[in-house]
């Protein structure tokens, strides 16, 4: 390994495409955190989301359509247990935490009965093409950029190009200030005649699906395949962006791709590496996690009324 | 926006007010009389209630796969507890749990949330497969309480990090704990495949522990003594919490933390022992499985335990007498699950589907009932 290498434009290509998943699971943590919201089943909705994406692929073999519908499935999964966290955590006001990890093994466990439904019992896991690359005619000849930027699938740029509406969404619109209001002070949201219950749950909806969409970029185009270790934690690092882009879209993309730098490293030096063993370089995800909660924490801006439930009828 | 700070807007605190509501903590704030009986009754409808549904639900799902879910029913039971050596395979499986699960509620009872019991686990794994390394050969009334002593401290070391900074930074322990669980994954990951590993095995596994090092068996069938160890840990966390002053402050911490300061409780110390404490027993648990179970370091160490015990601890109520029936439940459904895993096909982590619907239920119906109190609470004033 040389300096030239952590430059390297197959690694920074392998970056923008470990980035994807990551980007889009945060972006719709994001949006639930803005309204207020604490999800702690994101790796499982991910998971899950994986899983459904997963088994459309697997039983629509090569018919057109497939992709597309691999990805409504894996938005669906991931909705149907979002719908179950707004009906306990908005509409019964149950404490999230404990809500949350209770979807977080059910969607696990959900995942690996979906898969087992589907796939059935097998020697070796099957496997499903991943969605090519294609070059953007012209810009893809660059030299260095070209590799970097331009030799990637369009789901690859749709994903990275999502944050430009969540950020519109939730900053330069009315919509979006009233989501905001919910997650910062429900009761003067519900003071000036918003319907506030009705907001987070359109807000842990709509963050649900782009969390279980997140999960079908593994088999679309990174892994072909479904394993119960795929994703891998993946999902709590997306739960990790958001505080690292202290709840702001902009800066989540930022994390995003560092991450994601760190993690191809890890991808990208398995295979070449003498002198470092491969779980350390896997570990380094999760070490910078831990030092830029310790950087970031302290003067992270989090959303004020965060994993607190609203009861329009308690008095403070 | 607020200052995500020490008193943090992300952990569950000041709900001491629930706990005596619900009857749950015994002696403390308890209803007197027939109220009580009446909140008794109300718990256990809870508890039938949240297991028939995940009943039907699981029923509905077994079929999905084709299984017929009486016969899988009637399987799961007698896999578990149709034999004392099935009782021996079940109790074994419990010991984790119920270390786990009472690590969890102790440190929820000051507050904290530890989702770190499968990190500690495997750091109580790593220390104790090193410690047995190290003492190879040595009689084993010197190295087997060296080794759970050892497995203990390593569960401690990996909590030590999440306390310190949420003592001294103010980063919420939910976070680095999580994290904490990958780095010991792959520290044990690169352990059992690198230095450690069993050449002849080619997968992530260890060479065995010397006999020395092994934990002494219990009823037959692969039983180990294990639950043993665990079940007097467990009763004197109870007692300390319940019936000593330390124990007291300890709960007054995580019952109204700004009173508790104002009393004289040191919040930063209350923090680190809640913290810590959980790790240290979590850590016995890796012991316990590596020195019991696998007389080796392996991957696959804890199957999500971690984030069971945190289930348990919810439906024990954060109390860890209470864990030791629902982790014995737990066990059941894990080792029964396994049974079904070799007759049906049903995959190993289904059991989760199946916990966590119990879990769910309880607390809807909780909830549910919940709301009734809560606007009596708000009536009377708070």
């Amino acid at each position: 390994m040389t300096p030239t290498d952590l430059v390297d434009a197959n690694l920074l290509r392998t970056m923008i495409v470990v980035a994807t998943p990551l980007l889009v699971a945060a972006l719709g943590e994001l949006v639930l955190e803005r309204a207020g919201i604490l999800n702690l089943a994101i790796e499982g909705m991910v998971t899950l989301g994986a899983a459904a994406a997963f088994v459309v692929l697997f039983a629509m073999a090569g018919l057109t359509g497939g992709v597309a519908l691999s990805l409504l499935s894996a938005a669906t999964a991931a909705t149907v247990v979002g719908l179950v966290l707004a009906y306990l955590c908005v509409g019964l006001r149950a404490n999230q935490i404990t809500v949350g990890l209770g979807l977080l093994i059910f969607s696990l466990g959900a995942a690996s009965l979906l898969y087992r439904a589907v796939v059935g019992v097998t020697t070796s896991p099957p496997r499903v093409p991943t969605l090519t690359p294609e070059a953007v005619p012209g810009l893809a000849e660059i030299p260095y950029l070209g590799t970097v930027l331009f030799r990637h699938n369009l789901f690859v740029y749709a994903a990275l190009l999502l944050v430009v509406p969540v950020w519109w969404l939730l900053f330069r619109t009315p919509l979006g200030l009233r989501i905001r209001a919910t997650g910062e002070n429900p009761k003067s949201a519900d003071s000036l005649g918003l319907p506030v219950q009705r907001i987070r749950y359109g807000a842990v909806l709509a963050g649900s699906a782009l969390i279980g969409l997140a999960g079908a970029f593994f088999p679309l185009v990174l892994t072909g395949g479904w394993s119960e270790s795929t994703v891998g934690g993946r999902g709590w690092l997306a739960l990790m962006l958001v505080i690292f882009g202290r709840w702001r879209p902009w800066q989540v993309v930022a994390g995003a791709l560092l991450f994601a730098y760190v993690d191809a490293v890890g991808f990208v030096f398995a295979a070449t590496s003498r002198l470092i063993p491969v779980q350390f370089l896997q570990m380094l995800p999760y070490v910078l996690a831990i030092a830029v909660l310790v950087q970031v924490y302290q003067r992270a801006q989090a959303p004020a009324a965060l994993a607190k439930p609203y009861d329009r009828e308690a008095r403070y | 926006m607020t200052e995500l700070d020490a008193s943090g807007a992300l952990t569950p605190r000041g709900d001491a007010d629930v706990e005596a509501a619900s009857g749950a903590d015994g002696a403390l704030g308890a209803p007197p009389g027939a109220a009580r009986r009446q909140t008794v009754w109300a718990d256990v409808r809870i508890y039938l209630g949240a297991v028939v549904v995940a009943l039907v639900v699981n029923a509905v799902l077994l079929l999905a796969i084709g299984a017929d879910p009486l016969v899988a029913y009637r399987q799961i039971l007698s896999s578990s507890l149709g034999s004392v050596a099935a009782l021996a395979q079940t109790l074994n499986r419990m010991t984790p749990l119920l270390l786990g699960s009472a690590a969890v509620a102790f440190a929820m009872r000051a507050g904290y949330v530890n989702l770190g019991v499968d990190g500690q686990i495997y750091g109580g794994a790593i220390l104790a497969t090193g410690t047995a390394f190290a003492l190879y050969g040595l009689p084993a009334a010197v190295v087997l309480p060296a080794v759970l002593v050892a497995a203990i401290l390593g569960g401690g070391t990996v909590a030590l990090l999440p306390a310190v900074l949420r003592a001294r930074r103010g980063v919420n322990e939910l976070f680095t704990t999580v994290m904490l669980n990958f780095v010991a994954f792959y520290a044990a990951d690169y352990l059992s495949t690198g230095p450690w590993t069993d050449p002849v095995a080619g997968e992530a596994i260890s060479v065995p522990i010397g006999a020395e090092a092994r934990l002494p068996g219990f009823l037959t069938g692969g039983g180990h003594i294990g639950i043993l160890l665990a079940l007097p840990l467990v009763v004197a966390m109870a007692w300390w919490l319940r019936r000593t002053r330390a124990g007291f402050e300890f709960r007054a911490v995580g019952g109204n933390p700004r009173a508790a300061q104002f009393g004289g409780v040191s919040l930063v110390a209350t923090g680190v022992v809640a913290l810590v404490v959980s790790g240290l027993v979590a850590g016995l648990a890796g012991g316990i499985e590596v020195t019991g179970v696998h007389r080796r370091l392996i991957l696959g160490l804890t199957p999500n335990f971690g984030y069971m015990a945190v289930l348990i601890a919810v439906l024990a109520r954060r109390s860890p007498l209470g864990a030791i029936p629902a982790a014995f439940g737990f066990a059941v459904l894990i080792v029964g699950s396994d049974s079904l895993q070799r007759s049906v096909g049903l995959p190993a982590s289904a059991v989760f589907l199946f916990q966590a619907v119990v879990v769910l239920a309880v607390l809807y119906f909780e909830v549910r009932r919940g709301g009734v109190l809560a606007a009596v609470r708000g009536r009377v004033g708070r």
